[in-house]
């Protein structure tokens, strides 16, 4: 009864609402607001549309040797024409995109691996230890990080971290790693410094300052509550801060992690410049030139054009249809992560 | 006689009441928890026959922030083994000289201090003092719930952790008795992998007395625990703190006349920065000796 005495204005201030809108100025309104509201759905379904209408006869050609096979050859430019299911293209095209697959998940994997523990520990410092106007001024580089364009980024992985890297850092790590038993991923050839492990640490630079500005958003909603009962407890701050403020943004930092790792499952340009662009094998070891989905495709399209039966241009768009299904699978992946983490209570202590 | 689980946690079986009871709840006796070395003190008090020595002693402590003043001169012995109340209007400064006894004044921006506090004896801001030491020695308890964001399980054990007090096979035990010891074991036993959030308020407030209870402490301070809470947790949370002495010294900050009177053993008048009167709780409710007092506990100032 009281509900309905309280739905009685808002239903007449509805009404004459609609009234209002009777007039030539409302039509033109709900015209606007209605066709912006739908606009993203639309171009999104444009999109999506064009490249699978695109992609088709290179999806019907390439088949599942598409996702399992190794070898990148546009074919032969000069040769005969031929046709596959009716679809025509030059002799000898084969195209197989596992390296690619292959390079987009561990280059991605190898930023994750860098860039969540540092922006989490330098989001947490931010803001459980610097006053105030430190944390600002750092927000601010994190910023301004964020915002440098990635060809330049590109440009300082291919020109200066990456012969830094080739030089001072990979072989130390390969005499390391090839010491221990089950490390061999990490020795080895280390390179000139394009490849697979340069684009995961530039990758890490890209997405550090987006995953450390949401963690430190996220650090600064944990309650003073809880912290204050943990150093009660006689808990220590390291203690405080991973047992409590960690676990009390867990899943949100989860998320911050997927921002990240849809950014660099994504990034296009960058890696195109230090990857190496080695479309037609799987790295042999953590150091070796490589390619990924998207870097792959800015890197081909120039002479897929060349292709004078359109197949090669297909096949990217292909490549694009596949980009688009990984980051969808790892965003759903992420979300499914984030639900259980949310709502299923912890393990009862590892050992209860 | 109250069961005495906390009596495990000092290592003092040696206490005539404790031994019948612990028998009684085989799981506590199990526990061997005894972190600290039970002092003869206590185990005399145990015994109930001797007056119990102060607990908490403050020595001249004049608290601030900034260039206010707080608390001015505060000279007072805090029996061991009781409940004392803490009692004044908001702003009289009794939150803040319950929250200098376990030091957690020390990272608020501004806060000063002279004078001195001792915990059995031993200044507690001593240059040897390790605050972790001193806060397992002191546990609090909130004014609202504050579990941590882990399985009830692992609240209870969050302290236990910490301080390395048992080893992994015995967790499984210290969560049980401490969950028993505050009346929750059979409202939770079913979901210790669960969220502690799901709980209710009071409950929630039981499992952080759990929590506290957990690392073994001799005192334990205790900040308006009751003024979020249902009248029913009310009444079961006053039940429990009755139970915990003589075992451990409770000091419980107040804004409810009506509690201090029912739990404690004595009181603590604080108003404008100052500690009016420190009476037994009958004397200072009934024939307060001084004026400020008497116009407080009946309701003309506050």
């Amino acid at each position: 009864m009281s509900s309905e005495a309280r739905l009685q204005p808002a239903e007449t201030g509805g009404q004459s609402g609609r009234r209002a809108e009777k007039g030539t100025g409302g039509r033109l309104v709900r015209l606007v607001t209605g066709s912006a509201a739908w606009l993203p759905l639309l171009a999104l379904l444009f999109v999506v549309v064009s490249l699978v209408v695109e992609a088709l006869p290179a999806i019907r050609v390439n088949g599942i040797h598409f996702l399992t096979g190794v070898a990148w050859s546009f074919g032969n430019a000069y040769g005969a024409v031929v046709k596959t299911h009716g679809v025509p293209h030059p002799q000898g095209a084969s195209y197989g995109a596992l390296p690619l697959i292959v390079g987009t998940l561990a280059s991605s994997a190898i930023a994750l691996l860098i860039a969540v523990p540092v922006s989490v520990l330098s989001a947490l410092v931010l803001v459980e230890r610097l006053p105030r106007s430190i944390s600002s001024l750092v927000g601010l580089f994190l910023e301004t990080l964020a915002g440098i364009p990635s060809v330049v980024f590109g440009l300082w992985g291919a020109l200066t971290l990456g012969p830094v890297l080739a030089h001072h850092v990979y072989p130390a790590l390969a005499s390391v790693a090839s010491a221990v038993p089950g490390l061999g991923y990490f020795g080895g050839y280390t390179g000139n410094g394009e490849g697979l492990a340069t684009s995961g640490v530039v990758l890490a630079v890209m997405i550090l300052p987006i995953v450390a500005a949401t963690a430190r958003d996220l650090f600064r909603q944990v309650p003073d509550l809880p912290k204050e009962g943990a150093r009660a407890l006689g808990m220590t701050e390291w203690e405080v801060a991973t047992r409590v403020t960690l676990t009390w943004v867990r899943s949100g930092l989860i998320g911050a992690s997927v921002l990240g790792l849809a950014r660099a499952l994504g990034e296009t340009m960058a890696v195109a410049m230090v990857s190496g662009v080695e479309l037609g094998a799987i790295p042999h070891n953590v150091y070796a030139a490589m390619s990924t989905v998207a870097a792959t495709i800015v890197s081909q399209l120039d002479s897929a054009f060349t292709d004078s039966t359109g197949f090669a241009v297909k096949t990217l768009a292909e490549a694009g249809l596949l980009l688009a299904a990984l980051t969808l699978l790892t965003n759903v992946v992420a979300r499914v992560l984030v639900r259980r983490v949310a709502s299923t209570a912890l393990p009862v202590g590892r050992g209860v | 006689m109250a069961r005495y689980g906390v009596a495990v946690a000092f290592g003092a079986p040696s206490g005539a009441d404790g031994q019948p009871s612990l028998a009684g709840t085989g799981e506590q006796a199990a526990v061997s928890l005894a972190p600290v070395p039970a002092s003869d003190d206590l185990a005399l008090h145990l015994d109930g026959s001797r007056p119990s020595p102060a607990a908490v002693v403050t020595k001249g402590l004049t608290l601030g922030f900034g260039k206010r003043t707080v608390l001015e001169d505060v000279d007072v012995s805090i029996p061991r083994g009781r409940i004392t109340a803490l009692i004044g209007p908001t702003g009289s400064g009794k939150s803040t000289f319950l929250r200098t006894l376990n030091r957690m004044n020390d990272r608020v921006a501004g806060f000063t201090r002279r004078g001195d506090v001792e915990l059995d004896g031993e200044s507690i801001f001593g240059s040897h003092v390790d605050l972790v030491t001193l806060r397992r020695r002191t546990g609090m308890l909130f004014q609202r719930p504050n579990p941590f964001p882990m399985s009830i399980a692992d609240n209870v054990l969050a302290g236990v952790r910490a301080h390395r007090i048992a080893k992994k096979a015995a967790w499984p035990a210290i969560v049980e008795a401490r969950l028993r010891e505050v009346r929750l074991w059979d409202a939770v036993s079913e979901r210790l992998g669960d969220s502690p959030f799901r709980l209710s308020g009071g409950q929630q407030q039981l499992l952080c007395l759990a929590r506290a209870l957990a690392v073994g402490p001799d005192v334990l301070l205790l900040d308006e625990p009751t003024s979020a809470l249902d009248p029913l947790s009310v009444e079961a949370i006053e039940a429990l703190l009755r139970e915990l002495v003589p075992a451990l010294t409770l000091i419980v900050v107040t804004h409810n006349l009506a509690q201090a009177r029912r739990i404690s053993d004595q009181t603590m008048f604080f108003f404008e920065g100052r500690l009016v009167e420190f009476a037994p709780t009958d004397r200072l409710f009934e024939e307060p000796a001084q004026p400020e007092t008497a116009r407080y506990v009946t309701g003309r100032i506050g």
